[in-house]
C-alpha cells in the first residue's frame, strides 16, 4: 500500500514537471560547458562569453562572415573607408538604440574604446591592439575615424572584436550588460542559468527565438542526455562518444588546431633532419576515426582552412618511417646527438583524448629512434613551457597545443608562433620575421599571397613544427530546432542564426 | 561540558588561523592568476596591468597584511573571475551544498540505524542481507558511474526526474540519491557491527530475562549505547559532504562549493580559495563540537 502511495506520488511529480521542463514555441535552452564568471560584454572574444554575449547583446562595428564567404560585413557600421595615413572612418547606423532606450552614436564608440584600454579594467579585446595607438576623432554623431599607429590595414577586421557599450557605461566590470543587439539579458543566478528576453525596438530583423535560458553542466553526456530528455534544445562541444544520433548530432571543423611546437634553441631540434624526421615518424591518419573524431583534418598551417590567405598547394607531411631513420642517421653521422631526451608536454583536458594522442605519438616517435616521453600537466604549468621566457635548463621539449583562430586573418597566429618575437615562438628565422611583418601591413591580394607563401615556408622549408590535426567539433540540436553549428559556434552562438522547423 | 566545548572553540580557531596563513602562502605558490585569466596572447602589460589591479604585484608579506587587516574588517576580498566579493561566491555556493549534505546525512542516518539494527538483530535475515548489497554496491561502485546510469534510467528511459540542475524540488532526488549510497553503505555497517557487540553485553541478556520485548530492547536499550562508533562515522561523512560533493556536483549541475573550489583553485582565484576553505573549516568545526555534545548526551562519563 505505501509502496503504491509512493509510486502513484513520483508519478504525478513527474507529470507536473512535465509542463514546467517543455519550453513555449520560440523559447529555447542552450545548455553550455562552462559557466560564465562574467558577462563583461569587453571580455566578449573568450570563448563562453561571447556565446552568450557577442551579437545577442552586445554587437560589433564589423562582423565577419565565418561561415561563408561574404567576408567582412557591416553590424554598427554601415560603411568603412581607408582615408590613408592610418585613418580610416566608419559610418555608423542610425536609428540604433541601446536596451537601456540610449541612442547609438560615435561617441558611444569612443567609450567602449576607452573602457577596452583602461588600467581599470581588465578587457581582453586589449590585446588585439598590443602595438598600436588608436585616437579617435568624432566627426559627427555617425561617423567617426580612428587613425592607428602605426597604419593598421586589417582595422576594420579588428573592430569585429570590440563590443559596443553606451556611453553612460562605467569602467568597472558590468554585471547588466547593455547593449544594442536584439536580446537583452533579463535574469542572471549565479551557477544556474542567465535568461537572454528578445527586444521589441531591436534595429535590425527580428530574431525567430523570443526567450534564451542558457544553463551549465561540465558533464558532456550530461548535455547531451538534456538535449534527448527535452530539457535543452542545443548542446555545443559534446564529444565524439555522445554524437551517435544523426538526427540530432553535428560535426563540423571547430577552427581548433593541434600541433606539437618544436623549440629549435635545444639539441637536437636545432637540425632540419631533425624536424623533418618529428614530421615523417607520425602517422597522422592513424588517429583519425580511432582516438579521435571522423571529419577531424590533417592540418597544413595553423590556421584553418577558412582563414585568408589558405594555401592549396601544401599537403601533410606522409608517414615515414624510414626516411625519418635515415634522416636521424644523417643528422647523427654530423654529431648531432639525436639520442638526446625529448620531452612531450601535453595538457590534460586540452582536447577529448588528448592523453592517448601523446602516448601514441611518444611511441611512434621512439620506434624511428628518439628518446621521447610523454609528461602531462595541468594548465598552469603547461603555460611555463608554452610562453616566453621558457624554462631554464630545459631538455628538448614538444609542446603539444591547440590554437584557435575563427577569426579569418592569419595576423592572429602567426606572429605569436612564428616570429621571432612571438610569445609562444620556437623558431628564430629572419625571412620569417619579414614575412609576418609584411604580411601584417599588407591588404587585399597582396596579403593572401604573403600569407599564403609564409604558410608554405614555415611547413616545408624550415619545418617549424609538427602540424597535427584540424579539428572538429560535435553540438547536439533538438529536432525542433533549426539551426547547423558550424565552424563559428566554437566562439559565438548567434540566436538570430536559429530558427524553427 | 562548558568548559570542553569552549577548549574546544579556542583549539578551532587557532587551527583555523593556520590554515589561513598556510593557504595563503601555498596558494600563491602554484602559479601567477594573471597568466590563467588572460589569453595566451595577452601582452606583458595587460599581465601587469592585471596583477597590479589586484595587487597581486605587491611583495607576498605585503598582500598578506592587506588580506589580514581586510579581514579584521571582514572583507574576504574580491574573486579574481567573478569580479564580486569572494564571500557572497562561497556563501551563495554553501546555500546549495548545505541543504544538500543536511538532507543526505538526514536520510543516511535514519536509514542507516533503522536497517542496521535489523540486520543486527537477525543476522543472515532480509535485512541483513540487504544491507550487505546496498554496502558493495556503496563501495564499489564509483559515484559518477551510478549518477550517469540514473540519469539515463530516470530521466531519459522513464522521464520521471529532471537530469539535472536545481529548479524544482525533484532536481534534488537524483543528487541526493547518488550522495546517500556511499555514507549509508559505511555507516550501516557501522551500525550493525556495533549492535552485534551491545546485543551480546550482559544487560541486554539481563533485559530479556525481565521481559523486555524486541523494539524498545534494540531501539532503547542498545542502541544507544552503540551509537558512540557510530556518531564518529558520521562525523567523517558529513565532514566530506561539507567540503563539497564535487562528482555529485559536477554530473547534476549544482552550484555548490565543491565544484566551486575546485574551479577556484585550477584558475588561482585565491580568495575564492581561502573563503572557501575557512568556510568549510568553520561548518567543520561547528560539526565536531555538535558532535562532542551528543558524546556527551549519549555517554555520562564524558560529561563529566
Amino acid at each position: 500500500m505505501l509502496f503504491k502511495h509512493l509510486l502513484g506520488g513520483v508519478l504525478l511529480a513527474s507529470t507536473s514537471i512535465v509542463p514546467a521542463m517543455a519550453q513555449t514555441n520560440t523559447d529555447i535552452t542552450v545548455v553550455l560547458s562552462e559557466e560564465l564568471d562574467l558577462v563583461e560584454p569587453c571580455m566578449a572574444t573568450r570563448s563562453n562569453i561571447g556565446r552568450v554575449i557577442m551579437q545577442n547583446i552586445s554587437e560589433t562595428l564589423t562582423e565577419l562572415d565565418v561561415r561563408g564567404d561574404a567576408g567582412l560585413m557591416p553590424r554598427l557600421a554601415e560603411s568603412w573607408e581607408d582615408l590613408g595615413n592610418g585613418t580610416w572612418q566608419f559610418k555608423l547606423r542610425q536609428g540604433v538604440t541601446f536596451s537601456d532606450g540610449t541612442t547609438f552614436d560615435a561617441a558611444d564608440v569612443k567609450h567602449s574604446f576607452d573602457r577596452v584600454f583602461s588600467d581599470q579594467i581588465t578587457c581582453e579585446s586589449k590585446r588585439y591592439f598590443a602595438d598600436t595607438a588608436l585616437t579617435f576623432n568624432i566627426v559627427d554623431d555617425n561617423t567617426i575615424d580612428i587613425r592607428a599607429e602605426p597604419a593598421q590595414p586589417i582595422l576594420p577586421l579588428l573592430m569585429t572584436l570590440v563590443t559596443i557599450v553606451p556611453s553612460e557605461a562605467p569602467v568597472e566590470v558590468l554585471r547588466e550588460p547593455i547593449g544594442t543587439g536584439p536580446y537583452v539579458m533579463s535574469e542572471w543566478a549565479a551557477g544556474q542559468q542567465i535568461v537572454l528576453t528578445r527586444r521589441d525596438d531591436y534595429w535590425g530583423t527580428q530574431p525567430a527565438v523570443t526567450k534564451a535560458t542558457y544553463v551549465f553542466r561540465s558533464e558532456p553526456a550530461v548535455r547531451a542526455a538534456m538535449v534527448e530528455a527535452g530539457e535543452a534544445d542545443i548542446a555545443p562541444q559534446i564529444t565524439q562518444e555522445e554524437a551517435t544520433n544523426p538526427a540530432t548530432d553535428f560535426t563540423y571543423p571547430n577552427s581548433e588546431t593541434v600541433y606539437l611546437r618544436i623549440d629549435q634553441t635545444i639539441e637536437p631540434m636545432g637540425d632540419l633532419r631533425v624536424r623533418q624526421a618529428l614530421n615523417a615518424a607520425i602517422d597522422r591518419e592513424a588517429f583519425i576515426g580511432t582516438v579521435l573524431a571522423e571529419g577531424t583534418e590533417l592540418a597544413v598551417a595553423m590556421v584553418p582552412p577558412t582563414t585568408l590567405g589558405w594555401n592549396a598547394d601544401l599537403e601533410p607531411p606522409a608517414f615515414d618511417p624510414e626516411k625519418a631513420k635515415e634522416l636521424l642517421a644523417a643528422a647523427a653521422a654530423d654529431g648531432i646527438n639525436t639520442g638526446a631526451p625529448i620531452e612531450v608536454i601535453a595538457r590534460t583536458e586540452n582536447f577529448p583524448h588528448v592523453t592517448e594522442v601523446g602516448e601514441v605519438i611518444v611511441q611512434m616517435l621512439n620506434d624511428v629512434g628518439f628518446k621521447a616521453t610523454l609528461r602531462m600537466v595541468e594548465v598552469a604549468e603547461h603555460e611555463q613551457y608554452y610562453s616566453k621566457p621558457y624554462p631554464e635548463g630545459r631538455v628538448a621539449q614538444l609542446l603539444m597545443a591547440q590554437h584557435d583562430n575563427s577569426r579569418g586573418d592569419p595576423v592572429f597566429s602567426m606572429y605569436f608562433k612564428y616570429h621571432s618575437q612571438g610569445t609562444q615562438s620556437g623558431v628564430n628565422d629572419p625571412k620569417v620575421d619579414e614575412l609576418i611583418e609584411k604580411a601584417t601591413a599588407a591588404t587585399g591580394d597582396e596579403r593572401a599571397a604573403l600569407w599564403s607563401e609564409l604558410f608554405a615556408y614555415v611547413q616545408k622549408e624550415i619545418v617549424a613544427d609538427v602540424l597535427l590535426f584540424h579539428m572538429v567539433g560535435h553540438s547536439r540540436v533538438g529536432e525542433r530546432i533549426d539551426f547547423k553549428p558550424t565552424i563559428a559556434t566554437n566562439s559565438q552562438l548567434q540566436l538570430s542564426e536559429i530558427s524553427f522547423k | 561540558m562548558t568548559k570542553m566545548i569552549g577548549q574546544r572553540a579556542i583549539a578551532s580557531l587557532l587551527s583555523l588561523l593556520g590554515l589561513m596563513i598556510l593557504v595563503f602562502f601555498l596558494s600563491r605558490l602554484t602559479g601567477d592568476p594573471a597568466v590563467l585569466f588572460l589569453p595566451i596572447d595577452a601582452t606583458e602589460q595587460m599581465k601587469e596591468e592585471f596583477r597590479a589591479l589586484h595587487g597581486l604585484d605587491r611583495p607576498i608579506i605585503e598582500q598578506f597584511g592587506a588580506y589580514v587587516w581586510d579581514l579584521l574588517h571582514l572583507d574576504f576580498g574580491d574573486s579574481l573571475r567573478k569580479a564580486r566579493p569572494a564571500i557572497d561566491v562561497v556563501l551563495e555556493a554553501y546555500t546549495w551544498t548545505l541543504p544538500l549534505a543536511l538532507i543526505t546525512m538526514a536520510l543516511v542516518m535514519v536509514a542507516a540505524i533503522v536497517l542496521g539494527a535489523l540486520a543486527a538483530f537477525k543476522v543472515g535475515g532480509f535485512f541483513d542481507r540487504l544491507v550487505s548489497i546496498v554496502s558493495l554496491v556503496g563501495a564499489s561502485a564509483p559515484d559518477f558511474w551510478i549518477a550517469i546510469v540514473a540519469i539515463v534510467i530516470f530521466s531519459i528511459n522513464f522521464g520521471w526526474l529532471p537530469t539535472s540542475g536545481v529548479g524544482t524540488p525533484l532536481h534534488w532526488v537524483l543528487p541526493i540519491a547518488v550522495l546517500f549510497i556511499r555514507p549509508f553503505g559505511l555507516i550501516v555497517q557501522v551500525v550493525r557491527g556495533s549492535m552485534l557487540s551491545a546485543l551480546g553485553a550482559a544487560y541486554v541478556k539481563t533485559a530479556r530475562a525481565k521481559g523486555v520485548k524486541n523494539r524498545p530492547l534494540i531501539f532503547v536499550h542498545t542502541l544507544r549505547n552503540a551509537m558512540l562508533p557510530v556518531i564518529t562515522v558520521m562525523g567523517d561523512q558529513a565532514a566530506a559532504l561539507l567540503n563539497g560533493a564535487v562528482i555529485v556536483e559536477t554530473i547534476f549541475g549544482f552550484p555548490g562549493i565543491g565544484k566551486l573550489m575546485i574551479d577556484s583553485i585550477l584558475q588561482r582565484d585565491f580568495n575564492v580559495v581561502l573563503t572557501a576553505i575557512m568556510v568549510t573549516a568553520i561548518a567543520i568545526f561547528i560539526m565536531n563540537i555538535l558532535i562532542d555534545i551528543a558524546y556527551g548526551v549519549l555517554d555520562p562519563r564524558i560529561r563529566q
